[in-house]
Order: structure tokens, then C-alpha cells, then sequence
């Protein structure tokens, strides 16, 4: 279970957002909405350990996720969290599969990994030696998921999936999402600003920045 | 890096191995008593056998001086030919006892043309006992040859680390009949090599040979310190440009990492976000400038042994040194690991940069 309480974050003094709590359960989904520039992407990076908040507590399973030493928490988030980012960071230099296979020996694992398989699943088997620098967005947004995905992670968080996408790929990248979240039996958060999404992915909850949950 | 270190092992080689073969060819010989000219280059040339004689003197003076009460002994040399650039020494067989040589095979020898040889002169040339050969006239092979009047092995010796390997060793009879001296009075060695009987000599004696004869004597110790002083002033500027060139290594290692971490800062905030840990990245960093270091300073050592092994087999001067003390090893393991030390705490710099990254900020800004 993830659980925020009161989570606030300043920039210089000033307030971004404040007072943000929720509470999200195994396999459910949350959908994070709001305009450009009130703090959707801060919020996410907060949620994964990437930046520390202002205030507040984010406690995974009853782990307080800002409790924990720092490497700690880049261990924690390899583990058991995956994320999309908003411009996918993916390592340009390397080709479809080291992308993957990097972010498989952050975790660490004994087991074998299925890259094919995974690669087939988002469609770009065909690509797994070329170089991310050479895919096209709608390539780089399906290995961006792919990764996420690669270790199994309980809890996925994606920053703006489709918003660079025509509605045809956009389609695609959600069901993808939602497929590879049912699979892996992962708790899914996502944060867009991009109306389209509702139509797309039923969410259990929605959180619209500035209002009550 | 590489360069540093090889001028490093050259220079440390040269010194101690010379220091060494300086030492070691000089079994406690007190004077050397030869033809005015240089003292340095006569205790080369008689002791150590890389520089030219000073000329010769008459073995009818020898004589006196070997009777002279002050000494203890005196064992007469005489240069002049070579085998295939190993110099002949014409001499008596105490010269074999002032080395305490030992024969692999044969015996001395007991008439003129006989020769005992050096192990490395037998390893080298392939002779052995009962094997003629020709020698060339003067020390270094011009192949002018005294074909006339060859040479027969009669005895090889047992390898002593010292000069007396490269050395062919004869009788003075041998050297005066090939260059038909026959005149008893006009007979000439090269050198005479003295022990005193008494150490206060050594002020005293050659005194008396320097200013009441034609002739000088100079002291070994005394000689080689002198050199060794010369060439020690010499060592040290190469040192010190070796000690610059490293420098310039490490600040080299430290400025490609740098470099590096800075193109790959980007890429380094990823590895963090997908769960590599600030010590996993600290780590790796740290690697990749020892692998560096590591992998300098041995390529390093073998290059500069490589080039202090091809002294030895390219020029005259390296044969006279003797090749395969293990004493300077422990000199040579210090820098190295002297050296990765000091790269260790450079690499600490990137590390430590890496390690403070912020990947949001570095996300964001890429």
C-alpha cells in the first residue's frame, strides 16, 4: 500500500503544492490531473524517491520511503518501482536491449529475463539493435514502458505517456500500460495532463492537484 | 602514464644494476696500476672492460711492483683482442682464484693458445671445450682476425654474475706470441691489479707510483664513486622528468574522468533513477580510472624492462651489466604502488562528484 500524508514542496520559498494525502491499494490505479506548471511531474519525482519533499511522509508498505538512507532508496526504487518518464530518459548511446538489460542489473536478479518477449509485448522486438537515438517518439515511448516494466515492479509511475502521441499511438501506449500493470499485478499511478487518458484507462481513483482526494 | 612509468623503471634499472655490476665485478681489488691517462678509464677498462685501455706498460716494471713489500698480490692483465666483441684476457690463473671461479667443464689452461671462457661468452657464441676460434685484433669486432693462431676452449666456467662471464681468459704467454713479442725485455701488460697487504697503502703507494714512474695507479672505490656521483646527478634529472611526466598522467586521468562524467552525466542520473545506488556509480567510476592506472603502470614497468633488456643485447657498454638481480623488484613494486595510490586518490575527485549529483536538477537540465 502507498500511503502520502500532508505532502508539500516549496521552490525558493514558495509554495508549488502543500497538503497532498492519499492512500493507494495493491492493484489500483491512480490518475494524477492538473495544468501544465502546478507540480505533476515534482509530485511524481517525489513519489519515487527522486526528490525529496518539503514535507511530508510517503511510507511504501510501511516503509517511510524518505526515511531510508539514500542509497537505500535508489535500491529501493530499482526493486520496486518502475517509471515512465515524460521524455523516457533512455540512454540515447545504447541499443533497445541494453537499455533493458541495464536497468535489469540495477536490480540485481538471479532470474533470466525475457527481453524478447518483453520487447515483442510493446512491439519492438524488430529494434532491439538499434541504437535509441535512431527510434522513432512512439518507439522510445514503448521502451520507455517496456523498461518499467522489466523488473516486475509493484508500483508504476508514468509522466505524461501519451501527451506527445496522435490518438492511434497514444491508444496503443495506454493499453500497453494497463496490460503490462495487470500482468506484473502492479499498483499504477499516472500523472497527465492530457484529457485523453480517461477515455482510455478506467482509473480506481483521480487526484486533481489543488483539490481534495 | 605508460611513458612515465617506463622512464621511472629504465632509470631505476640503470642505477641499481649499475651500482650493482660495479660493486660485484671488483672482488676487493685495492689499486690498479697501468699507463698515465685517465684513472677512471683505466679502472673501466681493467676492472670493468667497457672503456679502452690507457695504453701499456713494460711487464719489466710490473714486476718490481709486484715484488714491492706493500702488497699483498698483484695479478697482470693484458688487452687487446676480442671474440665476437668478448674481450680476450691475457693473465695468470690467479686471476680464476681472485674471482673464486669454478669450471662447468675442462681445466685452465696450461700452455699459450689455450682459453677458458665466461658462461656467457660459451651461452652466447656456442663455444665449446675443444673448439677453436680465431680472435679480432682490438676490443671490439672488426673482423680483423689473427686467423694464424687460433684459440682452443680448454675449460668453461660457472656462471659467477660478475664481469669474468663475459670474459675469455688466456694466458700472457698466448697474448705476446700472437703479437710476436719476443724480446723478454720489450714484453708490455696492460694492467696490473693490486691488493695491499696493508689498508694504509692506499695513501702511500700510489703516490709513489704516480710521481716516481711512467705509470699511475688509480683506486677502484674511489674511481666509481666519482662516476657513480657524475651519473647519480644525471639519474636525478631524468627522475625529476619522469616525476613531471607523472603528474601530468594523473592530472590527465583526472581531467578525462572529469570530462567524462561530465558527457555522461545525463546517462549517470539515469542508472540512478533505475536503481543504482550513488556508491553502485562511485564505485564503477573508481573502477574504470584504476583500470586505467593499473593497467599504465604495468604496461609501464614491462615497457621499460623491455627497453633496459635491449640495452643489454644492443650495445657493449649493456653487456658489461648484469642482468637478472631480483634486488631492484622491490624498488620497482613501490612506485607502482606508490603510483595507484596517488591515482586512487585522484579518482577520488570525479567520484565524489558523481557521487553529490543531484538527478532531478541533471534530468531536468538535460
Amino acid at each position: 500500500m502507498l500511503i502520502c500524508e500532508d505532502i508539500s514542496f516549496d521552490i525558493d520559498g514558495q509554495k508549488l503544492f502543500s497538503n497532498i494525502n492519499l492512500n493507494l491499494k495493491p492493484q489500483k490505479d491512480l490518475l494524477i490531473i492538473g495544468p501544465s506548471g502546478i507540480g505533476k511531474t515534482t509530485l511524481l519525482s517525489i513519489l519515487c524517491g527522486i526528490q525529496k519533499p518539503t514535507t511530508g511522509k510517503i511510507t511504501y508498505n510501511s516503509i517511510d520511503l524518505y526515511n531510508l538512507p539514500e542509497n537505500k532508496i535508489d535500491e529501493f526504487r530499482g526493486k520496486n518501482l518502475g517509471v515512465v518518464f515524460q521524455n523516457f530518459n533512455l540512454i540515447n548511446t545504447f541499443t533497445v536491449k541494453q537499455n533493458l538489460e541495464i536497468a535489469v542489473s540495477a536490480i540485481d536478479t538471479k532470474k533470466s529475463i525475457p527481453f524478447f518477449n518483453i520487447l515483442d509485448r510493446v512491439g519492438i522486438a524488430n529494434k532491439s539493435h538499434i541504437k535509441v537515438a535512431n527510434l522513432s517518439i512512439g518507439e522510445k515511448q514503448r521502451l520507455a514502458v517496456a523498461r518499467a516494466f522489466v523488473g516486475d515492479p509493484k508500483w508504476v509511475f508514468c509522466d505524461e505517456p501519451t501527451s506527445s502521441l496522435d490518438d492511434k499511438n497514444a491508444n496503443i501506449i495506454a493499453n500497453l500500460i494497463k496490460e503490462e500493470s495487470l500482468r506484473c499485478k502492479a499498483s499504477l499511478v499516472l500523472i497527465t495532463h492530457d484529457s485523453r487518458i480517461q477515455t482510455l484507462i478506467k482509473f480506481s481513483k483521480i487526484l486533481k492537484l489543488g483539490d481534495e482526494l | 602514464m605508460i611513458v612515465g612509468i617506463t622512464i621511472i623503471t629504465v632509470s631505476i634499472l640503470v642505477n641499481q644494476v649499475t651500482k650493482e655490476t660495479f660493486s660485484k665485478n671488483n672482488p676487493g681489488l685495492d689499486a690498479v696500476v697501468g699507463a698515465k691517462g685517465s684513472p677512471l678509464q683505466l679502472i673501466l677498462s681493467s676492472i670493468h672492460h667497457i672503456d679502452i685501455p690507457t695504453g701499456n706498460i713494460s711487464y719489466k716494471n710490473a714486476r718490481k711492483i709486484i715484488k714491492h713489500p706493500a702488497i699483498k698480490s698483484a695479478i697482470p692483465i693484458s688487452l687487446g683482442d676480442n671474440f665476437q666483441n668478448f674481450r680476450i684476457v691475457g693473465t695468470n690463473k690467479s686471476f680464476l682464484k681472485l674471482y673464486k671461479a669454478n669450471l662447468i667443464s675442462g681445466t685452465a689452461w696450461s700452455q699459450p693458445m689455450q682459453a677458458v671462457i665466461g658462461y656467457n661468452v660459451s651461452k652466447i657464441t656456442k663455444l665449446k671445450i675443444n673448439k677453436f676460434f680465431v680472435g679480432s685484433h682490438g676490443l671490439i669486432d672488426t673482423g680483423d682476425v689473427h686467423a694464424e693462431q687460433p684459440y682452443k676452449v680448454v675449460g668453461v666456467l660457472k656462471k659467477t654474475g660478475t664481469i669474468l662471464d663475459n670474459l675469455i681468459l688466456t694466458s700472457l704467454d698466448s697474448v705476446w706470441n700472437l703479437h710476436s713479442v719476443t724480446n723478454k725485455d720489450k714484453l708490455e701488460i696492460t694492467s696490473l691489479l693490486l691488493k695491499y697487504k696493508n689498508k694504509t697503502s692506499s695513501f702511500s703507494f700510489p703516490r709513489l707510483i704516480n710521481k716516481g714512474t711512467n705509470m699511475q695507479a688509480a683506486s677502484p672505490s674511489f674511481e666509481i664513486s666519482k662516476l657513480l656521483k657524475l651519473t647519480g646527478n644525471a639519474h636525478r634529472i631524468v627522475d625529476y622528468l619522469s616525476v613531471l611526466i607523472m603528474i601530468l598522467s594523473f592530472l590527465g586521468i583526472l581531467f578525462t574522468l572529469l570530462n567524462n562524467i561530465n558527457e555522461r552525466k545525463y546517462d549517470l542520473a539515469v542508472l540512478r533513477t533505475l536503481g543504482f545506488s550513488r556508491w553502485k556509480l562511485f564505485s564503477i567510476i573508481l573502477s574504470e580510472g584504476m583500470i586505467i592506472s593499473i593497467l599504465g603502470s604495468t604496461i609501464g614497468l614491462i615497457f621499460g624492462y623491455i627497453v633496459y633488456e635491449s640495452m643489454y643485447y644492443f650495445s657493449i657498454v649493456g653487456r658489461s651489466l648484469e642482468l637478472g638481480q631480483l634486488s631492484f623488484l622491490n624498488d620497482l613494486f613501490l612506485i607502482w604502488i606508490i603510483v595507484n595510490i596517488i591515482a586512487f586518490i585522484t579518482c577520488l575527485v570525479p567520484c565524489i562528484k558523481v557521487y553529490k549529483q543531484n538527478i532531478r536538477s541533471t534530468l531536468l537540465n538535460s
